[in-house]
């Protein structure tokens, strides 16, 4: 069985942040100064634009948090959750590279750690920095309570990723795609106009809405290759405004659609990997 | 009416850049886009400023103003503020305890061409060590010109009751990196355009960064006609107005506003006991 929306949820949209401030560099041994500094701007200005730009829009979105930078800055966090967007984890100190079992589910347990007393509620959902994830990454996930993680990249619409035997060994799957449903490949290789990046979104979103009906758009708030600038926050406006005009189009936080598909089992793929 | 200020700086980068793949004996052929920059980029760059009557900001590295000095006075007599770049263009974290001696030789080898000590100062690479702020602030520098962190200048409170001015810019308003990707100077106006029309809204600095080489840089005749056009453009919107990198540090020291705290501290602990994974910044070839 395939995963099929129902007819009356005509397109489904989840819009991600992953905030990638200063952890993005420290994590790598990188001092965050001078042409480094990019992680800086998220919550200088950032974060701060795109919450504005998210209310006059009237749309959920989820912020996926790497827990050094939330200790970094506590109050941007903070301010994220006061405005009712969803704060969801993101690495501790962004690990784009391979961890062993046992510092991994450290690393996990510590970022949510640092965002639930932050927060004082529950995190439900984990993207990967990076797109690294292994059976263990998601078995502690479930451990926390987590309902959903948004990192893999084998599928057009949500699942159930089973990852273990046992019956609760399975977790909502929002998979997302780094090299069109995000800034940072144009903006990091391809040096691409803004407007262009909003064309392409919408040609992304044109076709999504003729046949999956399921959109996962993601930016950064960073300078450098992210969205937190004005000429790029505008883009990213534009495209979500270009989504609200289609009928049918609903907008949900990743935490509400990851309910959501556990409220309609019926209409989700399970799919097991090996 | 908007309050938008542009920051035109130009990074020298002739001879200095190439040197950093090849040797003296081999500034021919492919390693001679910097010498261009001087000889047929400058030329042209300064006739551009001129008839648009805008004071542009250079930084150039201590080595290219040795064997530059006619260009750097040439700079200079046009109204175009000289600010430092290092002493050549190695990343400065590199240079461990060499690096106090490289700034003031950069600033040095400055003050005796130009006739005047730089206030300003931009990192080759655009790396800083922990102590670089510390150290230009020591050496009498007003401001530098390196992070990419902000849409407005503001101030850095050091120890010892030492503060420096930051003028931020941003990686989507530097020529060197479509360049490097060999976008058509078209292209890099579209992006530029698209930014500045964005930033002038707001009202945030237009941090503009522009190469005199011959590869990566703004001053071949078709480019820099792009670029006359483009600042024209930026020119003829209502409240746009042009400032150097020293005017810009001196109305943000002056404003009295809040200062940030060093940035390095925050990270202290965390740097000291994290391995250092590879440098992921894209920079140009």
């Amino acid at each position: 069985m395939r995963t099929r929306l129902p007819d009356n949820l005509r397109c489904a949209v989840t819009l991600g942040v992953d905030f990638d401030g200063p952890s993005h560099e420290v994590g790598r041994g990188i001092a965050p100064l001078g042409i480094h500094s990019w992680g800086r701007y998220s919550a200088r200005r950032g974060i701060p634009r795109l919450i504005e730009m998210l209310q006059r829009q009237g749309v959920p979105c989820t912020f996926f948090v790497p827990g050094y930078d939330a200790q970094c800055h506590p109050e941007t966090v903070r301010a994220i959750d006061a405005a009712g967007f969803e704060v969801a984890a993101h690495g501790y100190l962004h690990e784009a590279w391979d961890v062993e079992a046992d510092e991994e589910s450290r690393l996990l347990r510590q970022t949510d750690e640092i965002l639930r007393d932050l927060l004082g509620k529950p995190v439900r959902g984990w993207r990967s920095p990076s797109g690294r994830k292994t059976a263990n990454t998601m078995q502690v996930l479930k451990s926390l309570g987590y309902l959903y993680d948004s990192s893999d990249k084998d599928y057009d619409l949500p699942y159930r990723l089973r990852f273990g035997p046992a019956d609760d060994d399975c977790i909502v799957e929002l998979p997302n795609n780094t090299y069109s449903l995000d800034d940072f490949p144009f903006y990091k290789f391809s040096y691409t106009p803004p407007s262009e990046v909003l064309a392409q979104w919408q040609s992304e979103f044109d076709a999504i809405y003729a046949s999956d009906r399921f959109v996962v758009l993601v930016v950064h708030p960073r300078s450098g290759w992210g969205s937190g600038t004005p000429a790029r926050t505008a883009v990213f406006e534009q495209a979500i405004a270009y989504m609200k005009a289609h009928e049918g189009v609903r907008f949900f936080s990743s935490a509400e659609f990851a309910g959501w598909c556990l409220q309609h089992p019926q209409h989700l793929e399970e799919w097991r990997v090996a | 009416m908007n309050a938008c200020t542009v920051f035109l700086s130009v990074n020298f980068d002739a001879e200095a850049y190439d040197l950093k793949s090849t040797s003296e004996d081999r500034l021919y052929g492919r390693f001679s886009y910097g010498r261009y920059g001087v000889r047929a980029g400058l030329p042209r760059l300064l006739a551009m400023l001129e008839r648009r009557s805008i004071q542009a900001t250079v930084f150039a590295a201590a080595s290219d103003v040795r064997r530059h000095p006619d260009a750097i006075r040439a700079l200079r007599d046009a109204g175009h503020e000289i600010a430092a770049r290092g002493a050549d263009l190695t990343s400065l974290p590199l240079l461990k305890e060499r690096e106090h001696e490289s700034l003031l030789e950069a600033r040095d080898v400055l003050a005796a061409i130009a006739g005047e000590a730089p206030q300003g100062f931009r990192a080759p690479t655009g790396e800083l060590s922990p102590r670089t702020l510390h150290l230009l602030a020591q050496l009498g520098f007003t401001y530098d010109s390196s992070f990419q962190d902000d849409d407005h200048p503001y101030v850095f409170s050091l120890e010892g009751n030492a503060r420096i001015a930051e003028i931020p810019t941003v990686q989507a308003l530097d020529d060197s990196l479509p360049f490097s990707a060999r976008h058509t100077h078209a292209r890099v106006v579209k992006i530029w355009r698209e930014e500045f029309d964005a930033l002038y809204r707001e009202g945030c600095l237009v941090p503009l960064t522009v190469h005199l080489r011959g590869d990566l840089g703004f001053t071949r005749a078709a480019r820099i006609a792009a670029l006359e056009e483009l600042l024209a453009y930026m020119a003829s919107r209502p409240g746009v107005r042009f400032m150097t990198g020293a005017a810009l540090a001196a109305q943000v020291l002056a404003s009295g506003g809040p200062a940030e705290p060093d940035p390095i501290v925050a990270h202290r602990e965390t740097l000291a006991v994290t391995p250092y994974r590879g440098d992921l910044a894209v920079k140009p070839i």
